[in-house]
């Protein structure tokens, strides 16, 4: 019995350590963003934040997470309270078939984190490892650049309600 | 062919048990399970599901289903056939809910392949609607007793011309949809759309971009345990030998299953089911035998298949004179046409059941 921190919440995870994030993810916890594709850490739709960096949680074992706090695409926010990067990826209708879409938007929010304002050639190199079958990549593109708009947004009306 | 659909009530009730319904054509349609063969084709995939209810269901508080056999896969078809059945029914886009591809609800459309769906299936819900509606107001003309032509619909409901309303809920009775659709339809003027052509943002990208449910993958039933099969290492590879009995007693193992040449283990969790996966694949023997064309050939391989030639386009101008002819051969690398996410098959047994 482990504790996994996840969204903010603990949890109690009865699993064997060598079992990958994404399987308790999916199966302990429920959570359906984190998508299962290669298993192999090739495809990238498994993408999860982990103290604040795109991880691969098909191929991080549950024994490296001790301590460590996880975010998922849930943890981010809801339909009727999206987060920007949410909102952005509405906005631009950025998904086909959408099942990459759930790590490529964990990736690029891990991006915005540490770089609020990318260029074009940043977004792409930072994409890169993510694999998305239908063809959705300039929509992904204007999303994340959305994304970082309205992220910039969020951050000055926040500072203007605190009066900074 | 334009004329309205009169339900005969008199005569449904004279069926005997099956639905008969004749429209003002004069032509009255054969009894369920015999689908009429004559006369001009049904649009769409109406021409082999003709029943209007296997496309639409209203019921008594208003609420409209259309159905579909095929798969939203990310086309945006659930979106644009909610678009459809609204325009043509003359209800708000809100109102409607699609259901895919359920095989106890939804027409068996066979594959969602080929970009077929707006064709087939849109089709279908495109000319079902048209003709619900008219059947509508066909039925609340009977109850007014005025002409058809002087009655419309507006928002679920149909209005006549001193502005009384009658819902389609109000208006809909038991089995009244349950009837075989016409060749033709009342289309609406495609000059007076209100929902279709106008873009709408696709219902199925909120819950792909929260974590909603939203794949066959995301769904969890109680009970539910997963299987993982073990892979032949090569094609065509046949199995010789497998000891399962260790793996059998691997922890959350429930069954190892063996048919002919498939292998494949049932655990209780996803996780349990690779581990004993990957376990019982190295306690399988395998006999292998080249059945693949040579890899680093396949542009010839390929191209000396049998094959058919279609043509995909042919335009010619004899008054041109002087011509030059461009000839040029295209090749580009063979590719799978493979999706990231796995095939993910459900079996219900029937004791869940």
């Amino acid at each position: 019995m482990m504790t996994l921190k996840v969204n903010g919440q603990e949890n109690h995870i009865d699993a064997d350590p060598d079992t990958p994030l994404l399987y308790v993810l999916r199966d302990d916890l429920k959570l359906n963003a984190a998508k299962f594709g290669c298993g192999l850490g090739q495809c990238g739709s498994c993408t999860v934040i982990v103290d604040g960096k795109a991880v691969l949680s098909c191929v991080t074992p549950l024994l490296l997470l001790e301590g460590k706090q996880v975010t998922t695409l849930e943890g981010l926010g809801t339909v009727s309270a999206p987060a920007p990067i949410q909102r952005a990826f509405m906005e631009e209708q950025a998904a086909q078939c959408g099942y990459c879409i759930a790590g490529m938007m964990m990736r690029a929010q891990a991006l915005l984190l540490r770089n609020p304002k990318p260029t074009d050639a940043e977004i792409r190199a930072e994409l890169q490892p993510n694999l998305c079958r239908c063809g959705t990549h300039m929509r992904i593109l204007r999303a994340v650049h959305r994304a970082a708009r309205l992220m910039d947004t969020a951050d000055a009306s926040a500072n203007e309600r605190s009066g900074q | 062919m334009n004329a309205p659909v009169i339900l005969d009530r008199r005569r449904v009730l004279q069926g005997g048990g099956a639905l008969i319904v004749s429209f003002s054509l004069g032509r009255a349609f054969a009894e369920e399970g015999a689908p009429a063969v004559a006369g001009p084709k049904r649009p769409g995939s109406l021409a082999t599901a003709p029943y209007l209810d296997s496309w639409l269901r209203i019921d008594a508080d208003g609420r409209i289903t259309a159905f579909t056999g095929k798969a939203e896969l990310g086309q945006g078809f659930k979106t644009a056939f909610q678009q459809i059945a609204a325009e043509q029914l003359d209800v708000p886009f809100e109102a409607i809910r699609v259901v895919t591809a359920d095989t106890q609800l939804t027409a068996n459309e066979g594959y969602t392949a080929g970009s077929h769906s707006m064709q087939d299936s849109g089709t279908a819900i495109l000319n079902a609607a048209a003709q619900v509606r008219e059947l509508l107001v066909a039925e609340a003309a009977r109850r007014l007793g005025l002409a058809a032509e002087s009655l419309k619909t507006d928002n679920g409901a149909v209005v006549d011309p001193d502005g009384r309303r009658i819902t389609y809920g109000e208006l809909v009775a038991a089995d009244m949809l349950h009837v075989q659709a016409q060749a033709q339809s009342k289309l609406k003027d495609p000059a007076t759309f209100k929902i279709m052509g106008h873009p709408v943002p696709r219902v199925d990208i909120p819950a792909k971009v929260t974590g909603g449910e939203a794949y066959v993958q995301d769904m969890r039933l109680a009970g539910m345990v997963h299987a993982r099969v073990v892979r032949p290492p090569s094609c065509g590879a046949q199995l010789v030998e497998c000891d399962g009995s260790a793996v059998e007693k691997l922890p959350g193992v429930v069954k190892v299953v063996r048919d002919g040449n498939f292998l494949a283990v049932v655990a209780d969790k996803e996780f349990q089911a690779v581990k004993a996966m990957n376990a019982l694949a190295a306690a399988t023997k395998w006999k292998e035998s080249p059945s693949l064309p040579k890899q680093d050939d396949l542009l010839n391989v390929i191209t000396s298949l049998p094959s058919q030639g279609s043509t995909i386009l042919n335009r010619s101008d004899p008054s041109v004179s002087g011509q030059k002819t461009i000839e040029a051969i295209y090749t580009r690398p063979y590719q799978s046409h493979g999706s990231i996410g796995h095939p993910a098959p459900w079996r219900i047994s029937s004791k869940a059941r």
